[in-house]
C-alpha cells in the first residue's frame, strides 16, 4: 500500500424513497495521498468533499468501491486510534466543559490518565481556551469551538489528521495559527488531509491538491506545478528610481518582452495582522493590565504550539518542564519569557516551514497584480511584527493582542 | 470498559445538567412528602400505610419509567441528530460499546434515583405511624397485615376433566337444550367451574378438607392466618353462617396414634361474602410442612356453604420481613426499568427523537394494560380469536406485562414478593426480552449509516 488515504474507484450515490438513483455525491474517487503529505481536497459547495471524508471514517457506506485509511478500513479501532479528525463544524457536548470535552475524548482514546491530563493542559493552552475551560463549550463563539475541536483532534497525537474546512469561523489571527500548525505537524511527519473551500488556506500550506467537483476529480497535483506560470517572470525589488526602471523598461523592450510596473501589494491577512498590533500597541496604555494576561496567553498559546508538539511527537518530558515555566507567565502580566519564549517559537516557526514553502507558492502570483510578499514572508512579517515588537516592548505587545482575538472569536 | 464507561458518564452528565432527570427529581422530591402527609385511605392507619405506600411507589416507577425511556432516547438521538457522533465514532470505540456505554448510563442513573426515591418511601412508610396517635388495635393490625411479607397458599386446582367429560357424554342432549346458545367448548367450560365448586361446597352436615404442603412458616411461635370467604346457595336470616374447623395435621388422627403436633379447634359465626381471618400458631404445621384444613358445615345452617373459587380460602403466614419484601419490590421495578432503557435505545438505534419517544410511550402503555388485553381476547368470539391470538396476542405476550409484575400488588396487602418471583422477573424481562432487544439494537446500529445526507 504505502498510501496513507487511498481510496479505490469510491462511489456515493443517494437514492431517494423508493432506492432509485438521485445524485452522485463522490463519482468513482480515485486518491492516492502518500504518508507526510499535506493534501488539500479542494471543491464548492456539495461537491463531495465532506462525503468523501465521512465514507473514509465509516460514517458514510460506499455505494462502491473502497476507501483505505492507513492501510485499513475507517471504522477499525486500530486504524481510529491513530486519526485526528475535525468535522466540518465542532459537533460537541454543550453540557461539557473544554476541559471535560478533552477529557472524555481521551478516555474514547484509551488514554492513561497522567498522559491524558497532561495532554489536556497542553493542548488548552495551545489553542488559548485555557481561560474558559470551565465554562460549558455550549457558550463558546465558533471560533471558539473550532478550537476546542481542533484541540480533540490532536489529543491521541495523530498520524493522519483529517481537517473538514478548519478554519470556518476563525478570525485571522486564528486561521494563520492553524496553518502554522499543520506545516509544523506536516514537518514532523504527519500525513494531514484538508478540505477547504478557502483557496488562500490551501494554497498556503497543501503539498498537493485535487479539485472536486460533481464527485469527481476535476483537477489533481502539486500546488506548485498547478499554479506556475511557466511563460512569466516576476522581479521584486526595493524602491528604485523612475530612471532605472525606464532602462529595465528598455531592455525588456528589446527583448520584445511586455512588462507591467506597479507597486507591489500586501496581502490583506499580513495587513490585518499588523494593523491589529499596531492597533493594540496603541490602546495599551489604556487597558494595560487585563489585556496583558490575554495576549500572554495568546502568544503562549502559540509558542506552546511547539511544546505540546513537542509532548506529542517526541514525548521528551524532561525537555518540556522547563518550557512549562512560561505558561504561568501569561497568568501575571509582563515577564521578559514571555516574548522571549514567544521568539523562540517563532523563529522556530519560521526557520524549518519558510524554505520549503517558498518553493512552492512563489510561483504563485498572477501577474496583473504583482504581490511580492509571498506567503512564506508574509508569515515572515507577522512573526517579525510579533516578535520584532515583543522583542523591543515585552509585554506591551502582548498585551493588547488578546482582546481583539477573544473580540473576534465573540462575535464569532 | 474503560471507553464503554467514558460513554456512560457523559449520559449521566448529559442527563443531570440537561435538566431533564432534574425535573424529574424535584417532582418526586415534593411530591412524596406531600404525599405521605395527605394520603388517607379510609382513615385507619392501615389505610393511610397502604395508600401511600401503593401511590408512592407508584409515582416513583411511574416518573423513573418516563425519565428512563426519555434519556434512553434523547443520549443516543440528540447525538445522531447534533452529530456529535462523528466525533465519537472516528475514536476508536466500537459502535456496540457506545451503545452499551449509553445503557450503561442511563441503567446507572436509574439505581442511583431508585435508590433514592424508594429509600424515601421506605423511610415514609417507617415513620408514619408515629405522626398518627392510632389506637393499639390498629397498631397491632398494621403490624401483623401489613409490615410483613406473608406468603400466601391457595388449594391447587383440581383436575376435573376427565368427569366433566363423561357428564357431557352422559347428558350431552340434555346439556345442548340448556345452552342452547353456547358452543362445545363454553358448555365444556361452565361445567368444569361448577364441578370445581362442588369440590369446595359443603352440603348440610358434610364437610370439606383441604391438604396444603411446603408450609414455612418463619417460626413455631408465628402465626398462621387462616383467610376465607363463605358463600352461600341460600342466604341465612342473618346473613351469618356457622363454621367448625380443625386446623393441624390431621393425619395423625388417623388410627388413634399419639399427637405430636397441636390440631386447632374453632367454632365461630361468620357474615356471608366478607374475608374472615382465623389466626392460628404455627406450630400446627407438621414437621414436614404438611397442612390440613378441615371445614364442618354444622345443621344450624341450613345451607350448602362453598368457598369462591379465585379467593374463598388461603394461608397466610409471615415468610419474611417487610423490609426484604420491599428490596425485592425495588428490584422488581429497577427490571422494569432496565427493560424500557433498552426499549429505548432500540428505538434510538433507528428512530428519531420523537418517532423514538412515542414508540416506547406505546409499548410501556400496552405493557402497563396487557393483562387487559389478553383477556379481552378470551373473551373475543372464536374464530375471530384465532386471528388475533396468532398476531396481536403473540406480539403482547412478548412485551413486558408490567401489570403482572406490578409489586403494589404484594407489598399493599403484606404478601410475600418471594425470590423466585423476582427470578422469574429477571427471567422474562431483562435475560429475554430486553437481552433480545439489545442485541437487535446493537445490530441495526453497527451497520447502519451514522452520517447524515448533506449534499
Amino acid at each position: 500500500m504505502d498510501y496513507a488515504i487511498e481510496t479505490i474507484s469510491l462511489t456515493k450515490i443517494f437514492s431517494d424513497w423508493w432506492g432509485r438513483a438521485k445524485v452522485y455525491a463522490v463519482d468513482d474517487l480515485n486518491l492516492k495521498i502518500r504518508p507526510n503529505e499535506v493534501f488539500g481536497l479542494l471543491g464548492p459547495n456539495g461537491s463531495g468533499k465532506t462525503t468523501t471524508i465521512k465514507m473514509l471514517l465509516g460514517l458514510l457506506h460506499p455505494t462502491k468501491g473502497h476507501a483505505l485509511l492507513l492501510g485499513g478500513q475507517g471504522a477499525d479501532p486500530k486504524i481510529n486510534a491513530r486519526i485526528g479528525f475535525l468535522p466540518e463544524e465542532s459537533y460537541l457536548y454543550r453540557f461539557l466543559n473544554a476541559r471535560e470535552t478533552l477529557d472524555f475524548y481521551g478516555r474514547l482514546f484509551g488514554l492513561a490518565p497522567d498522559v491524558r491530563k497532561m495532554r489536556i493542559e497542553a493542548l488548552l493552552e495551545m489553542v488559548g481556551l485555557k481561560a474558559v475551560a470551565r465554562r460549558p463549550v455550549g457558550t463558546y463563539s465558533k471560533g471558539m469551538a473550532r478550537r476546542i475541536g481542533l484541540a480533540q483532534a490532536l489529543i491521541n497525537d495523530p498520524d493522519l489528521l483529517i481537517l473538514d474546512e478548519p478554519t470556518t469561523g476563525l478570525d485571522p489571527i486564528g486561521t494563520r495559527q492553524i496553518k502554522d500548525l499543520i506545516l509544523k505537524l506536516a514537518e514532523r511527519g504527519k500525513t494531514i488531509l484538508l478540505c477547504s473551500h478557502l483557496l488562500a488556506d490551501v494554497e498556503d500550506v497543501c503539498d498537493r491538491i485535487a479539485i472536486l467537483y460533481g464527485g469527481k476529480v476535476q483537477s489533481e497535483g502539486r500546488v506548485g506545478d498547478l499554479l506556475r506560470q511557466a511563460d512569466k517572470r516576476q522581479i521584486t525589488m526595493g524602491a528604485v528610481s523612475d530612471k532605472a526602471i525606464g532602462k529595465i523598461q528598455q531592455i525588456l523592450d528589446e527583448e520584445g518582452v511586455d512588462c507591467e510596473i506597479t507597486a507591489p501589494m500586501e496581502k490583506l491577512e499580513t495587513f490585518f495582522i499588523d494593523t491589529v498590533v499596531e492597533a493594540q500597541q496603541q490602546s495599551q496604555p489604556t487597558s494595560g493590565a487585563v489585556s496583558t494576561t490575554d495576549i500572554g496567553e495568546f502568544l503562549t498559546a502559540e509558542k506552546s504550539q511547539g511544546n505540546i508538539l513537542d509532548k506529542l511527537v517526541s514525548t521528551s518530558e524532561a525537555e518540556q518542564t522547563p518550557a512549562v515555566a512560561p505558561e504561568t507567565e501569561h497568568v501575571e502580566p509582563a515577564g521578559v519569557t514571555g516574548p522571549q519564549g514567544d521568539q523562540d517559537l517563532l523563529g522556530e516557526l519560521v526557520a524549518p516551514e519558510a524554505e520549503p514553502e517558498t518553493e512552492q507558492v512563489a510561483p504563485v502570483e498572477k501577474p496583473g497584480a504583482p504581490q511580492p510578499a509571498e506567503v512564506p514572508e508574509v508569515k515572515k512579517n507577522v512573526l517579525d511584527a510579533l516578535t520584532g515588537r515583543s522583542a523591543t516592548q515585552d509585554d506591551t505587545t502582548s498585551s493588547p493582542q488578546e482582546p481583539e482575538k477573544d473580540g473576534e472569536s465573540g462575535d464569532g | 470498559m474503560g471507553r464503554i464507561w467514558a460513554v456512560a458518564r457523559n449520559t449521566i452528565r448529559q442527563a443531570l445538567r440537561m435538566k431533564v432527570a432534574v425535573i424529574f427529581i424535584v417532582l418526586l422530591l415534593v411530591l412524596l412528602p406531600v404525599m405521605g402527609l395527605t394520603a388517607s385511605g379510609d382513615g385507619t392507619l392501615m389505610g393511610r400505610l397502604q395508600t401511600f405506600l401503593s401511590y408512592g411507589l407508584s409515582l416513583t416507577s411511574l416518573l423513573l419509567c418516563l425519565l428512563t425511556i426519555i434519556v434512553a432516547t434523547y443520549t443516543i438521538t440528540s447525538d445522531i441528530e447534533g452529530r456529535q457522533i462523528y466525533m465519537v465514532a472516528t475514536k476508536p470505540i466500537r459502535r456496540h460499546q457506545f451503545i452499551l456505554g449509553k445503557l450503561l448510563g442511563v441503567v446507572v442513573l436509574d439505581i442511583v434515583l431508585l435508590v433514592i426515591f424508594a429509600g424515601t418511601v421506605y423511610a415514609m412508610v417507617m415513620l408514619l405511624p408515629r405522626f398518627y396517635d392510632a389506637p393499639e388495635g390498629e397498631i397491632a393490625q398494621v403490624n401483623s397485615e401489613f409490615y410483613t411479607a406473608r406468603a400466601s397458599l391457595v388449594p391447587p386446582v383440581i383436575d376435573v376433566s376427565e368427569e366433566v367429560r363423561t357428564l357431557y357424554e352422559e347428558k350431552k342432549d340434555q346439556l345442548k337444550q340448556v345452552y342452547q346458545t353456547l358452543s362445545q367448548q363454553e358448555i365444556l367450560k361452565e361445567l368444569t367451574i361448577r364441578k370445581r365448586l362442588e369440590k369446595r361446597a359443603a352440603a348440610v352436615g358434610q364437610g370439606v378438607l383441604w391438604e396444603f404442603e411446603n408450609v414455612k412458616p418463619l417460626g413455631p411461635n408465628e402465626s398462621l392466618y387462616i383467610r376465607f370467604k363463605y358463600d352461600v346457595a341460600e342466604n341465612p336470616a342473618d346473613g351469618q353462617v356457622y363454621g367448625r374447623w380443625q386446623i393441624g395435621d390431621l393425619r395423625q388422627m388417623r388410627y388413634g396414634t399419639e399427637i405430636k403436633t397441636p390440631v386447632w379447634p374453632e367454632d365461630r359465626k361468620d357474615p356471608v361474602r366478607a374475608f374472615r381471618e382465623i389466626e392460628v400458631r404455627a406450630d400446627v404445621v407438621a414437621e414436614d410442612g404438611y397442612l390440613a384444613i378441615g371445614y364442618l358445615n354444622p345443621p344450624l345452617n341450613r345451607t350448602v356453604v362453598l368457598f369462591p373459587l379465585e379467593d374463598g380460602l388461603e394461608v397466610l403466614y409471615k415468610a419474611d420481613s417487610f423490609t426484604a419484601n420491599f428490596i425485592r419490590a425495588t428490584l422488581v421495578i429497577l427490571c422494569r426499568l432496565i427493560f424500557l432503557a433498552v426499549l429505548g435505545v432500540l428505538a434510538a438505534s433507528f428512530l428519531s427523537f420523537p418517532v423514538a419517544i412515542l414508540f416506547c410511550l406505546v409499548i410501556f402503555a400496552t405493557g402497563t394494560v396487557s393483562g387487559f388485553i389478553l383477556e379481552s381476547f378470551d373473551l373475543m368470539g372464536k374464530n375471530i380469536g384465532i386471528i388475533y391470538s396468532y398476531t396481536i396476542e403473540a406480539v403482547v405476550q412478548l412485551l413486558p406485562r408490567f401489570d403482572k409484575y406490578n409489586p403494589s400488588k404484594f407489598l399493599v396487602p403484606g404478601r410475600l414478593l418471594s425470590w423466585s418471583f423476582l427470578g422469574s422477573v429477571v427471567l422474562s424481562m431483562v435475560c429475554i426480552k430486553a437481552f433480545l432487544l439489545l442485541v437487535l439494537s446493537l445490530i441495526i446500529f453497527s451497520f447502519r449509516e451514522l452520517a447524515k445526507i448533506i449534499i
